[in-house]
């Protein structure tokens, strides 16, 4: 029984990063995913606050999962997320207030970032609070590690750096590359996840 | 009755509670703390700006009213003025709001004591497009390092020009004019105005 | 005179220039999934024209009326959910008890416009753009839901038009559909500085 127990905490915990990973196998929370990765910075803090928030609402719901009547779980799985959510966005102004204003409404936009009621619908209310923590980070970490992904991609070519180091030298302090400013507008974004989707799919299909 | 809704809502009204209290405990801790990184934000900027300012003190209680380039009345937020430390004025700095290419713009604009002549900005909020109109955001950029030692009066935007030259001829950012604009008429809006609201109570 | 003036181009600015889903990035999630065809596209962007409207004229009046009066910000977020919650359970009764065939193609759409970031997005806009009175904050979010259909229309017309052509097979579905929107965002560039 203690190894059957095992091997699912592996397994939701990597279901969450690559099979059922919230942004390329399930496409959910494309929003901030589009938005909030011109920088690799800006996609970590979102990725961070949104472990936070999926481990927290995670761990309530299912510590209430036996008391919970059914025409009242989606409005106690809102009021649980928008309050942590709430506190994550006050957290975020308060100790890091330049990366709050870039972020700007997608902090308090993770309540309706279908990953987290979707996460609680499917597992956190049918299962024990372990299993719920794992499967919260497997998630949360597939999210972040998508979005990171993305932002390395837009950052390298729109700017030559990623989190301030250079990689490519800029044509501007007198280097060779010259920024594809494209990438930090909308039509990167779109582009560059399609392209990335495209990819996901072409593994996959390697694979099997 | 009222028991039957108790019954079936009753975790609804405990989990309101709970989380009620759990939120005004954060906003308690955390409100001063963010309230104080925003009037650092400020310091910071104005203070790169003036130097020697040792605190910035605000000007008076009453809010200073203008108008904006619309026409309609503003209030200028967070008039200052920086002291240093035996409290001589060693500039004004305060807050300007205009819109943008995309989106408002919130500046830090700092004058010398005698609101003769403009120091320069710095950005408090903006969300032009990157790699443009976000310039205005680097401080050692030529656009924003032009302002230096330009007269505090009406400013002009022209697409070509010499950035080194300080006159009131202000040249724009390449491949953002429009930003580049925006940031001159703030400064056209509020220099004027706030100078004149200063003398008004007799402490220019 | 000035008022109206300033109501109709705010109108234009949310509708094109600052369109929810194509500059703001919001309503995605439906942008790319309901999309398929130009009548469920149209549908579905009408139910979120009339939620976004009701919802972003109700969290205002809140925000403005309870929240900031009595120092209540913090609850800022939990208010405007519950609120968008209540809209869409309201829209979902109306429309299945006046009109069951159009409840019916909907499927399971009407209640995830819950999830509709460009909803909870408009109204926290609002807020951002400190919207100093109810008649702009009105038509702006009437604008905000005219802007997300026009751009799901566009989209469906265009994805209709795709089914015929010949997409390779790792891009069929999402990334195709997103490579689109792509190159649409770029086309609404255009648009941007039009107003000031």
């Amino acid at each position: 029984m203690a190894s059957d127990k095992k091997i699912s905490l592996g397994n939701t915990f990597f279901a969450g990063i690559w099979k059922e990973n919230p942004v390329f196998a399930l496409l959910l929370g494309m929003c901030p995913t589009l938005a909030v990765t011109t920088t690799v910075g800006a996609a970590l803090t979102m990725g961070a606050s949104v472990i936070f928030v999926l481990i927290c609402s995670n761990i309530v719901i299912s510590m209430m999962r036996n008391l919970l009547k059914p025409h009242l779980r989606i409005l106690m799985f809102t009021l649980t997320i928008s309050t942590f959510v709430t506190i994550a966005d006050l957290s975020l102004k308060a100790f890091l207030p330049d990366m709050s204003t870039k972020l700007g409404p997608f902090i308090p936009l993770i309540i309706v970032n279908c990953l987290i009621i979707c996460r609680a619908e499917a597992c956190a209310s049918k299962n024990g609070i372990v299993i719920s923590i794992v499967d919260a980070i497997g998630n949360g970490l597939g999210f972040t590690l998508a979005l990171s992904i993305l932002a390395a991609i837009r950052e390298l070519l729109s700017t030559g750096e990623i989190l301030g180091f250079t990689i490519l030298a800029n044509t501007e302090t007198g280097g060779w590359y010259t920024p594809w400013a494209g990438m930090a507008m909308p039509v990167g974004a779109f582009v560059t996840l399609g392209l990335l989707l495209g990819v996901v799919n072409l593994i996959n299909k390697k694979k099997a | 009755m009222i028991k039957n809704f108790i019954e079936k809502s009753w975790l609804l009204i405990v989990a309101s509670l709970v989380f009620g209290l759990l939120l005004a405990g954060t906003n308690e801790k955390l409100g001063p703390m963010i309230k104080k990184q925003q009037a650092l934000k400020f310091s910071k900027l104005a203070g790169n700006m003036i130097e020697g300012a040792d605190k910035f003190e605000i000007v008076s209680e009453e809010p200073v009213k203008i108008k904006s380039a619309k026409g309609k009345d503003i209030e200028v937020k967070s008039l200052k003025k920086g002291v240093d430390k035996d409290g001589k004025i060693l500039g004004w700095a305060f807050e300007a709001v205009g819109s943008g290419f995309a989106d408002k713009i919130k500046l830090v604009i700092a004058v010398d004591a005698k609101f003769e002549t403009i120091k320069g900005f710095g950005v408090l909020l903006s969300n032009e497009t990157p790699g443009f109109g976000d310039k205005i955001g680097k401080p050692d950029h030529k656009f924003v390092t032009q302002f230096a030692g330009t007269p505090a009066e009406d400013l002009t935007l022209s697409k070509i020009g010499d950035y080194g030259k300080v006159d009131t001829e202000i040249v724009a950012i390449s491949g953002a004019t429009i930003t580049s604009n925006a940031v001159v008429s703030i400064f056209n809006t509020y220099i004027g105005q706030v100078k004149a609201a200063l003398k008004e109570k007799g402490l220019l | 005179m000035d008022t109206f003036q300033t109501l109709v181009l705010g109108f234009i600015s949310v509708v094109v220039v600052n369109n929810l889903v194509l500059t703001k990035f919001l309503g995605i999630c439906p942008f790319l999934g309901v999309s398929g065809r130009i009548d469920m596209a149209f549908g579905m962007g009408c139910a979120v024209t009339f939620v976004i409207t009701l919802s972003g004229t109700l969290t205002w009046l809140i925000d403005h009326m309870i929240l900031m009066h009595y120092d209540l910000e913090v609850l800022r977020l939990v208010c405007f959910i519950l609120v968008i919650a209540g809209a869409v359970q309201l829209v979902e009764m109306y429309v299945r008890k006046f009109f069951p065939p159009l409840y019916d193609s909907f499927g399971v759409f009407l209640p995830l416009i819950t999830t509709n970031c460009a909803i909870m997005g408009l109204c926290l806009f609002l807020n951002l753009w400190e919207i100093e009175t109810l008649v702009e904050a009105v038509v702006l979010s009437f604008g905000g839901g005219i802007g997300f259909t026009m751009a799901i229309c566009i989209m469906a017309g265009i994805r209709e038009s795709l089914l015929l052509a010949d997409v390779p097979e790792a891009l069929q579905g999402a990334p195709i559909t997103l490579i689109t929107a792509g190159i649409l965002t770029m086309a609404f560039m255009g648009f941007a500085g039009m107003i000031r």
